[in-house]
């Protein structure tokens, strides 16, 4: 009985370790929750990319369920995404872009908004442009506010302008069916 | 050989002022002790972006934006324990290096406390076992075999 013991605790601690670690290589250490799932949308005030005269709030998001995608024309990744969203709009999509841009040093004064603006439509012109609309998030306190690590990043906000998901990295058709596609279909139900 | 001392001198301590400097400028306190507290916190927050480094080390667009803000809240007067709520309401308890108790970090603390206390226990009880069990009829022999070399 002793002699069972003494072989098969060591065993049993050691196969335990093993799957412990097992597990840890297949883990991202990017995908942790999001801290502001099932909040309301943070309060803001902030102008359209475009006309920079209309500006818009928390509430414009009441109503449709959004996805919000946070985007810049120096992201790389954020070109390779595009088409795949071009295509998600045209399936009926509602999608609205939080742009930033990384060259305006709210410190150092700022980039001209017409410089912004002509990247942008030179950008949209190559890839397409799925977007109803971009904010234009100057100073990035709105990003901080969402918890934005970088971009691109999409949030889906549902009709009473609730977050229920926040995806960090772009959308691709695995991702989407994956993380997207049940949820959305869900609220879109509702 | 004294020059190139000399100009390695100049370069490594021209570096670090330089540096000293750049922050300086950018995050000017009137008050030593906020100052204190912001060199604190920017160490103690993680920047979200590169995993494993803190704010203060990052130049991620993310951490410049993140120590703007602390260096924002600090001017508001909030005190640090406000600041690291605020970070953790937007970013999770992610971005502060001290993780909170709860019952799924505990083990943190206790699964070495309690190997510590099973390790302990278990050299005892083999010493125990181990310990020579010696009674008077030995004892009786022992000194025979002793007396007998005298």
């Amino acid at each position: 009985m002793k002699k069972v013991a003494v072989f098969l605790i060591p065993l049993a601690l050691f196969l335990g370790l093993i799957i412990f670690l097992y597990q840890g290589l297949f883990s991202d250490p990017r995908d942790h929750q999001s801290s502001l799932l099932e909040h309301s949308m943070p309060e803001f005030v902030l102008p359209d990319l475009m006309n920079v005269e209309q500006t818009y709030t928390q509430d414009v998001f009441v109503g449709k369920v959004t996805l919000l995608n946070v985007w810049g024309v120096w992201c790389i990744t954020c070109a390779i995404e595009l088409p795949y969203l071009k295509q998600l709009q045209e399936e009926g999509k509602h999608i609205v872009g939080l742009y930033y841009d990384q060259d305006i040093d709210p410190d150092f004064g700022i980039k001209t908004v017409e410089r912004v603006q002509q990247e942008v439509t030179e950008k949209l012109n190559q890839l397409g442009n799925p977007y109803a609309f971009n904010i234009f998030d100057v100073k990035r306190d709105l990003s901080l506010d969402l918890g934005v690590t970088g971009a691109p990043e999409t949030y889906l906000i549902d009709q009473q302008g609730k977050i229920r998901l926040h995806h960090i990295g772009d959308i691709n058709p695995r991702v989407w069916n994956k993380k997207f596609a049940a949820i959305y279909d869900e609220l879109v139900a509702q | 050989m004294n020059r190139i001392l000399a100009t390695f001198l100049i370069f490594t301590l021209g570096f670090f002022c330089s540096q000293a400097l750049a922050t300086e400028d950018k995050f000017h306190f009137e008050d030593p002790e906020k100052s204190a507290l912001f060199l604190d916190l920017t160490k103690e927050l993680r920047c979200p972006k590169c995993q494993n480094q803190n704010i203060a080390d990052s130049d991620a667009m993310i951490a410049v934006d993140l120590k703007r803000k602390v260096y924002e809240l600090l001017q508001k007067d909030y005190d640090k324990q406000q600041v690291i709520d605020f970070m953790k309401q937007r970013y999770g308890d992610f971005v502060y290096y001290q993780p909170p108790v709860n019952p799924m970090t505990i083990w943190l603390w206790l699964l070495p406390a309690l190997f510590v206390v099973i390790a302990l226990a278990g050299v005892v009880i083999s010493r125990k076992r181990q310990a020579p069990q010696i009674n008077d009829e030995q004892l009786a022999e022992a000194q025979a075999i002793l007396e007998r070399d005298e």
